[in-house]
């Protein structure tokens, strides 16, 4: 079951170190916004291609790979709130029954769900494409292949703290 | 090892039809590739992300614009199932295809129809199962259909659906009514729908069905998926748990690659000697936590998916023996073990040390 988590390691890593590699020979002296840019574009990027053109949001993300960085997304609660509100408003105001009440909170909730898809396309790299089914399958990969990157980079960053260690 | 690296060339040559530099990169072994990519100069400055990528650009233009696509992830069927072991992830013209000869859907729906199908349900327990499973099958059924609207097939449909609502009483009935509609599923070349007892039945609300049926059922994965969401009922609450997930995994992503660019003045980080003491070193258990401790930790959302991760890695240490001859993998997983079992200390340390990593560059 993990065996593929693992493939998909080792061609992450495999290609990320090839990207670095050609970021070598490209500029000399980089500051060090820069070669934070840098490393996290060639990371993005190998990622990407590792799952080989199979997925929507690996084919945008190597088309675009500048993406920007996720800020806020609390706005989506406040509006959620008020759309509460008003409806609670309208369910004080009409003399309604249950059928119109389940109506209501129906749409309610798909108003909700709607906010939060929104938001999620704004997340998945090509997202605002895609209708709902397809987001899913997308967002279930691409959080695969995060946590790929992730871990990959973790071990990266401790093994080479580990290994500057020794020179001080 | 071998017949991972076999299966993972055959796919390669599947999926990628340009083949020739990937999948002959792909068949060498990992710690030989590394020291070849390390020793071997750059031979082309291009920095453009299509040499980065080892394909030629029109190889990059046809990836992005179609047709080769749907080829790709057709030819991809059976890649995808390795993608989870846990959940089968066809792809949606593989989904139509099977459901033209059977009409189920791909794994959970045969095992819930064998259930059904055994003679051993006779108790009241066993025939609820039966009912259940009678019910569900009919949802699995409708999520497998794509849009279908033809009036004779309808015209059956309703048939069939009567004959159903009759059924739904008596158990023995409803068992007899599986084994029918199961001889149908095979003998009938199209799919076909079921509707729910009280369901309307015209073909708009059934594709509407359908559709909803199959996010619901993606939903469920990716609620096994992100940690926490098994508990939480609601597709707001869950969508926001994924939100949430996705976001700190991103955020993750930035500062881990904040941290390497501090950690290393050179870019591509000094592989060799990275690579060269840990190769074929013993790594003994005494050494590690006085190395690891110290480790740099700040980031307080990292601490609460290290669980999470920690599960996973225990498995990967199960894996280990087939990673036999990568050594560097290896080398990772044992440092991430001993990373995460001398846990909590760190933080006041990191701190610390972070402040000490920052004066010495």
């Amino acid at each position: 079951m993990h065996l593929p988590h693992s493939t998909l390691k080792q061609e992450f890593v495999k290609k990320w170190i090839m990207g670095l590699q050609r970021c070598k020979f490209s500029n000399k002296k980089m500051s060090i916004f820069e070669r934070k840019k840098a490393i996290k574009l060639s990371a993005d990027t190998a990622m990407a291609s590792a799952r080989k053109g199979l997925t929507c949001w690996s084919r945008a993300l190597i088309s675009n790979p500048d993406r920007p960085v996720p800020t806020t997304t609390r706005r989506a609660s406040s509006a959620c709130k008020k759309i509460v509100k008003r409806s609670r408003r309208i369910r004080r105001t009409a003399k309604c029954g249950a059928a119109r009440k389940g109506q209501i909170t129906r749409s309610i909730a798909q108003c909700l769900v709607r906010k939060r898809t929104q938001i999620l396309k704004s997340l998945i790299p090509g997202g605002e494409f895609m209708n709902e089914v397809c987001l899913i399958e997308e967002t279930l990969d691409y959080i695969t292949s995060l946590r790929v990157q992730v871990d990959v980079m973790r071990s990266l960053a401790s093994a080479s703290a580990r290994a500057s260690e020794p020179h001080n | 090892m071998e017949s991972n690296a076999g299966t993972t060339e055959t796919r390669s040559n599947v999926t990628v039809p340009d083949g020739g530099e990937v999948a002959a990169f792909e068949s060498l072994q990992f710690t030989d590739e590394i020291h070849r990519l390390i020793s071997a100069p750059g031979t082309d400055n291009a920095s453009s992300f299509t040499a980065l990528l080892e394909l030629p650009a029109t190889q990059v233009v046809e990836l992005l614009h179609s047709p080769e696509s749907v080829k790709l992830i057709v030819a991809s069927a059976p890649n995808v199932e390795d993608f989870k072991g846990s959940f089968h992830f066809p792809s949606n013209t593989g989904l139509i295809q099977k459901d033209a000869r059977f009409s189920v859907f791909s794994g959970e729906g045969n095992n819930k129809n064998e259930k059904s199908n055994s003679p051993e349900m006779t108790s009241k327990n066993s025939s609820a199962n039966l009912e259940k499973a009678v019910k569900s099958e009919p949802a699995e059924t409708v999520s497998s259909l794509p849009l279908v609207s033809d009036p004779t097939m309808e015209n059956r449909n309703i048939k069939r659906k009567d004959r159903e609502k009759k059924v739904k009483g008596s158990t023995k009935k409803s068992k007899t009514a599986t084994n029918e509609r199961l001889e149908d599923a095979e003998k009938l070349p199209y799919v076909h729908v079921r509707a729910r007892r009280g369901q309307a039945t015209d073909s708009h609300s059934l594709a509407e069905r359908a559709r909803r049926e199959k996010i619901n059922a993606r939903m469920k994965l990716l609620q096994e998926l992100v940690p926490g969401c098994n508990k939480i009922s609601g597709t707001a609450l869950v969508l926001d748990e994924i939100i949430n997930h996705v976001q700190s995994l991103q955020r993750q992503v930035e500062f881990l690659s904040m941290r390497l660019a501090t950690v290393n003045p050179r870019i591509d980080f000094n592989l060799d000697s990275l690579f060269t003491p840990e190769s074929g070193s013993t790594m003994d258990g005494g050494n590690f936590p006085s190395l690891v401790t110290p480790l740099i930790w700040p980031d307080v959302q990292v601490n609460g998916y290290r669980k999470q991760f920690q599960h996973q890695w225990h498995f990967d240490t199960l894996k280990q023996p087939i990673w036999g001859r990568e050594e560097v993998c290896n080398n990772y997983v044992t440092l991430e073990n001993s990373l995460l079992s001398c846990d909590s200390s760190a933080n006041s340390a990191a701190t610390l040390h972070a402040n000490q990593l920052k004066m010495e560059l």
